[in-house]
Formats: structure tokens, sequence, C-alpha cells
């Protein structure tokens, strides 16, 4: 069980959780669905249900990333700079996850936590000061950050979660995780490259599992087992311990086969054809 | 490489974070596949000129040169290691000339050397020894064997298949992929050199330094009249005489040409000299010509005037990258036409990786160098994807043996490419990092990002 079907099967990893992803998925999202008829939003398409199901993990995903950034802080005031460099991996992972939909709901946002690569500010400011210069003098960059993430949280609360929105997001970030990393990648100053695409493959398949897949599975099964399939794979491809490894090839080919797959999906489920630049359409 | 401590604090963390898949990782990694410090001069704003034969008469180029020019820009081709590291032969040979700032540490002793059998490529190839050797220029090769730095093959065709198979590790080439890459060195041409006449002579158009120059390059030498420059450096023979030479600088070596020399620096076989100046002193030593202040400048006048060339560099533009993208489309299309499998595989991945790349050069939203026109470049890098996944449906209509889906699909590519792609990047190339002015921004804060802990903290 990976870290998706953790998270969809529950914390506990209780009932469901040996159950074959389909099923004990099924099983969550009939219950997703039932709560949110019940918080009164029966007027909503299932698709909407979905999408809005999204955002209970992407609170909890930038939870993480503002509890990893605020205890970053803390270990800077010690000056303890092994702590901070962990603290800092650690808040990358739900902020990573969260990238399906950080990059075209809240761009301006997008900039601050995460501008690159030529970054003074966010977290690849911070990197470069932490694992770059071995410096732990970044306080007012992290205090900057935590406000962001902060801001970010609170807004994730209320804003609108348009199913196409978030099915451009799953391609714009399935598009990139098979974008060229031989140069090191995103995060090459910590060497968490590899962490970044991992997170990001974790947050395609969580944002597909709980908003998308049982619309295409409803309206083409083959298809959505091809979506499956390719996502499993891309899982496997990053699933390794040194970028320096990684099958570039096969993961840009599963890439770009999982963007046509979801192109193709799009009209099954109701939605215009994803673009993969958010604000481009 | 991970140091030791990186290694300990890797297994520290292995234990402290565990939220997801487990996978371990180095803190303070280089993660890159190609050593700290390597300069593969990617970025250069000026491309050398590429002029095919076929091109050259106004005719078209043919499908065998049109598939060896893409395998020679495919790292498909090449073993492990390049395909991670995504070099191509491209990457040597730019445009299939040379490549003066690629420096591999622990594989180059300067700029513009590479010692191919060193032991990053391929390890059952390393002699231990780092020797280096220059990165030639392939204008005009199909004059120029016997092939390699000492003339060690008589045959391209040999030659090609060695540095695909042994020198970078690569799988054994097709025998249509081998003939292709033959036929696409074999077609670059010299760029013309308007100087020079017949039989390799200056023309009218020479000033009186350079006559004496090559007057001089005649002239028998002090101690050995039967040699001179132009015994081994024949004019009327692109300068070479396809024979090997001991000119003093440790060994045997092939009679370099002249011809387009002023963008083949550094000279000699391991690249030891940087100019013309320091080439004409090492035979003034070597040789006992005993030359004057004034024959040393006539002679440097001279090899300026023979190692010249019309328009050597491209500056890097959008026009530029769509004549590539021009050239490998047309061979896609005639690939798909012939069911020619493993063309449409290497044109797919050409191509996607060079218009993958072409679109970071349209930074987005998370840029903060590049302000302006922000829509404009979103429109530009959206087109430019849709066009690499249209690509992809082509690969996988034909994986699927469904030729007439791929037919269709590449209409589709077509027009994406042409149509929409390539006017929207022409209208924003001013907000791109094609303008100069935002590269200089963009890559001086990326430096200062990429620094290491020991340059950060000078």
């Amino acid at each position: 069980m990976n870290a998706v079907e953790k998270r969809i099967s529950g914390r506990n990893g209780a009932v469901g959780a040996h159950l074959p992803y389909a099923r004990s998925w099924r099983a969550a999202m009939l219950g997703v669905i039932a709560a949110t008829a019940l918080a009164g939003n029966a007027g909503a398409t299932p698709l909407e249900a979905s999408a809005e199901s999204y955002r209970r993990y992407l609170m909890e995903d930038i939870g993480q990333s503002l509890k990893g950034t605020r205890a970053l802080r803390e270990r800077l005031v010690v000056a303890d700079l092994d702590g901070a460099k962990r603290a800092w991996i650690e808040a990358r992972v739900g902020w990573e996850r969260s990238e399906v939909f950080t990059s075209g709901f809240v761009p301006e946002l997008d900039e601050q936590i995460d501008a690159w690569p030529n970054a003074s500010h966010g977290f690849h400011g911070i990197e470069v000061e932490l694992f770059g210069a071995n410096r732990t003098d970044v306080g007012e960059e992290t205090d900057a950050l935590i406000a962001h993430l902060a801001d970010l949280h609170a807004q994730i609360e209320n804003i609108p979660l348009a199913p196409q929105r978030l099915l451009n997001g799953v391609a714009r970030l399935a598009f990139e995780v098979g974008g060229n990393k031989a140069d090191g990648g995103e995060s090459r100053l910590s060497g968490t490259s590899l962490n970044d695409m991992q997170s990001n493959v974790d947050g395609i398949e969580l944002a597909y599992r709980v908003i998308f897949s049982d619309a295409i599975e409803a309206s083409d099964p083959q298809l959505a087992g091809a979506a499956h399939t390719t996502i499993e794979r891309m899982k496997a491809t990053v699933r390794i311990s040194d970028l320096r490894s990684l099958d570039s090839e096969k993961l840009r080919a599963d890439s770009e086969e999982l963007v046509a797959l979801l192109q193709s999906a799009a009209p099954k489920i109701g939605l215009s054809k994803p673009t993969l630049e958010e604000g481009s359409q | 490489m991970i140091g030791r401590r990186g290694l300990l604090v890797a297994a520290t963390l292995f234990v402290l974070l565990l939220p997801r898949d487990a996978t371990s990782f180095p803190i303070d990694g280089d993660q890159a596949v190609l050593p700290a410090g390597t300069e593969l001069n990617e970025d250069a704003r000026d491309v050398p000129r590429e002029i095919l034969h076929s091109e050259y008469r106004g005719d078209r180029t043919s499908y065998l040169v049109g598939l060896g020019d893409l395998a020679f820009n495919s790292p498909a081709i090449l073993g492990d290691v390049a395909r991670r590291a995504n070099i191509s032969c491209g990457t040597c040979h730019v445009n299939g000339a040379s490549n003066a700032k690629l420096f591999v540490p622990g594989m180059s002793t300067r700029p513009g050397n590479f010692d191919t059998t060193g032991p990053l490529f391929n390890p059952k190839a390393d002699n231990h020894v780092l020797d280096p050797i220059r990165i030639p220029s392939l204008r005009g090769a199909r004059y120029l064997a016997p092939y390699g730095h000492d003339g060690r093959m008589a045959s391209l065709r040999d030659f090609v298949r060695n540095v695909v198979v042994n020198e970078f590790a690569g799988p054994e080439p097709s025998t249509a992929t081998l003939d292709a890459l033959v036929a696409y060195i074999q077609e670059i041409d010299f760029l013309p050199n308007q100087k020079l006449g017949a039989r390799g002579r200056l023309n009218e158009s020479a000033n009186e330094a350079e006559r004496r120059g090559e007057a001089l390059f005649s002239k028998p030498f002090p101690h050995d009249p039967n040699l001179s420059c132009a015994v081994c450096h024949q004019p009327a023979g692109a300068f070479v005489d396809h024979q090997q030479h001991d000119v003093g600088s440790n060994g045997l070596f092939k009679t370099p040409t002249l011809l387009n020399a002023n963008f083949n620096a550094p000279y000699f076989h391991d690249g030891r000299y940087d100019d013309f100046g320091q080439v004409v002193d090492h035979f003034d030593r070597a040789f006992g010509l005993v030359l004057s202040a004034q024959d040393r400048a006539d002679l440097i006048a001279y090899l300026r005037a023979v190692g010249d060339g019309r328009q050597p560099y491209d500056r890097d533009s959008v026009s530029v990258r769509f004549k590539e993208i021009s050239t490998f489309s047309l061979l896609l299309a005639q690939a798909i036409g012939m069911r020619d499998r493993e063309a449409i595989e290497l044109a797919v991945d050409t191509l996607g990786g060079e218009l993958r790349d072409l679109a970071e050069w349209f930074p987005d939203h998370r840029n903060p160098a590049v302000t302006g026109a922000l829509t404009e470049r979103r429109l530009a890098r959206a087109a430019l994807k849709d066009v690499v996944i249209s690509l992809r449906r082509i690969a996988i209509a034909v994986a699927a043996g469904d030729f007439e889906a791929a037919n269709i699909e590449y209409r589709t590519y077509y027009d994406l490419t042409f149509s929409r792609a390539m006017p929207l990047l022409r209208g924003t190339e001013p907000w791109s990092l094609f303008n100069p002015a935002l590269r200089e921004a963009h890559d001086a804060q990326r430096r200062q990002m990429l620094r290491t802990p020991a340059q950060a903290q000078r």
C-alpha cells in the first residue's frame, strides 16, 4: 500500500486498507460523496462533489507543509543546520503533492512560495542558503514562507474547486514530471529533486483518484484502466533511490501518455480538453 | 558523487522521514548525472551554422541524411549514462562542428577536449589515463580520411560505430541507423570561404600580409628542404595529406585540415593550443624555422584567411529552432509513410525532447527574472506542450500498429506546430530567454543559485 492508498483508506489503515485499490477506493468515495451530499451540496454534479472532496486532502497537505516550515523556523532559531535541512525537506512533501492545485489556482502565491530557478525567496531561496551555503540565517525568508503558506491554507478553505481547473492541474503536472532532470532537477542543491518527483506523482494519483477516476470509469472503463496503469508505471519509475538511475525516457513517455489519456477522457466526463498551462485558455 | 557524510545523513533521514514511499537521498548530494562543474555549453547564444551539401546545391535532403541528422541528435542511440545525461553526438559536435567550451571534470583537461577512453560513459573502455583529445569539427569529414586524431580508422563507418558502441556504450546500431549517420556526416560541408580560389590558393581579395603568409607556407624549411607547411597541409587537397606525422607533440597524429579552422580551436590533437600564434610558435620551435616577427604575423594572417568561413554562427532564436524542427518533422512524415518504426520512435524522442526544452525558454510565472507578457508566455508554452502530446499520440498509434491513425495525428501535429506554436513563439520571443537582456538576468541569478557550498562561502 502506498502513501496515497494509506491516506485514502484511513490514517490507521482501517477498513479497506488491504482490499485492491479500486474497491477500497470506491468504498471511501461513496462515503465522501454521501457526506458531501449531506452537507448540503446536493445540487452539485458527481464530478463537482468529487472535486469538493479533494479539498480535505489539499488542506492536509498544505497543513503538513506549513507545519514543516514552522519546524524549520524553530531549527533556525537554535542554528541547528542539519535539523533545519531535515525540516525543509519534510516541508516540501505536502507542497509538492499539492502542485496539481497550486500552479494553476494560486500562481502569485506559487511564485512567492516556490519561485524557480532564480529564487531569492520561497523554498528554493532558502534552499540556496541552507544547502548551498550551509547557512542558517534565513529566518526572514522562512517567516515570509510561513506567512504565504498560512495565507494559502486559509484560502483553500473557500476557493471554488472547479473540476476543469483541477484536470488542467493534473495534466500540467503529469507533463512536468516527464521533464528532463539530467542537470539534477529542481531541488538540485538539496539533492531532493527525486523526492519532489515522487511527491508530484503521489499528488497526481491522489487528485486523479479522488476527483476523476470514478467518472472516467463510468464513461470509459478501458480508458480508466489505461490511465490507472500509466500512473502505476510512473510510480514504479520514480520508486528509486538515486535520481541518476532514473529511466527518464520511460518516465517521459508515460507522462505524455497520461496527458494524452486525460485529453481523451475530458469530453467523456463533460469537461474540455485540459490546457497544459493555466491561464492560457 | 555521494560523499560518506552524505550517506550517513541519508541513513539518518531514512529513519526520520517516512511518511511515504521510502527512499534514501543524500542531503548535500549532487544528483546530476554528469560530474559537478560540467559545462556542455548547451545554452550558447550563438550556434555553429550547419551547411549540408544537398541544401547547398539547392536540393532536398534525402531521407537517409535526415534520419542520420535525427540519430546524431538523439541520446537514444548512445548508452545508458549518455541517455540519462541527455548527451547525443550533437552535444560535442554542435550542428556537425565542434564544441570549444565543452568541459567534463575528470574527462577533460581544458574546455574543448574530452577523454573518449575515460570512466564515465563506458567503464569497459576506460584506459585509466586521463588522455583527452580535441573535439573535432566534422565539417568536410568526407574529405578527411583516415578517421580519429591519429588516423586509426580508414572507414568513417567503422569510426562512427566505434564511437557509439565503445566510447559511449550504446547498443549495436542497426544497419539503417549506421548508414544514416554516415550519410549525414558525409553531407556536412565546409563553410564557404570567399578568400579562397581554385586549388586552395588565396584569391584577389587577399591582403599583403596574407599573401606573404601564403608564400611562407610553401617555403622549404631551413633544415629540411623537402618539408614545408604546404607539404602536409596541401592547399589543393583540403589542406591535408591523409597521413600521420610526428611534429613534436608526443606521437604520430593525422594532419588536420586548416579549412574553417578559425572556428575549431583549441588546436593540436589534445587541444593544447588556444590560437594560431601558439601553433606557429610550436612549428617554429620544433622545426627550427627561425621566423621573424613579421613572418610569424604573416603566417597567422594566412592561417586566418584560410581558416575563415562565411557566417560561422547563427544567433540562437525561435527561427533557428524551427529550422531543425521542420527538418525533423519532414523526416517524421516520411517515416510514417514508410512505416519505419525505428525512425518514428527516434523522431518522437528527439523532437519531443527539443520541444520540451524550447518550452523552458518561455518561463512561466515561477521565474522572477522574466516579467511581462505572462499570458503570451503561457500560451506559447501550452502550444509547445500540446505539440509534444500530439507527437506522443503518433508514437502510441504506431506502437499499436495503426499507421493510418498516426498519419491523421501527424496532420494535427503539423498544424499545432507550424500554424499555432510557431507564430505564438515568434510573437513572444522578446519576452523569452532568447532576449539577451532577459537571458543575462536569468543566467546571473541561476549561477548564484547553483553555486556549491565552497563557492558560496568564499
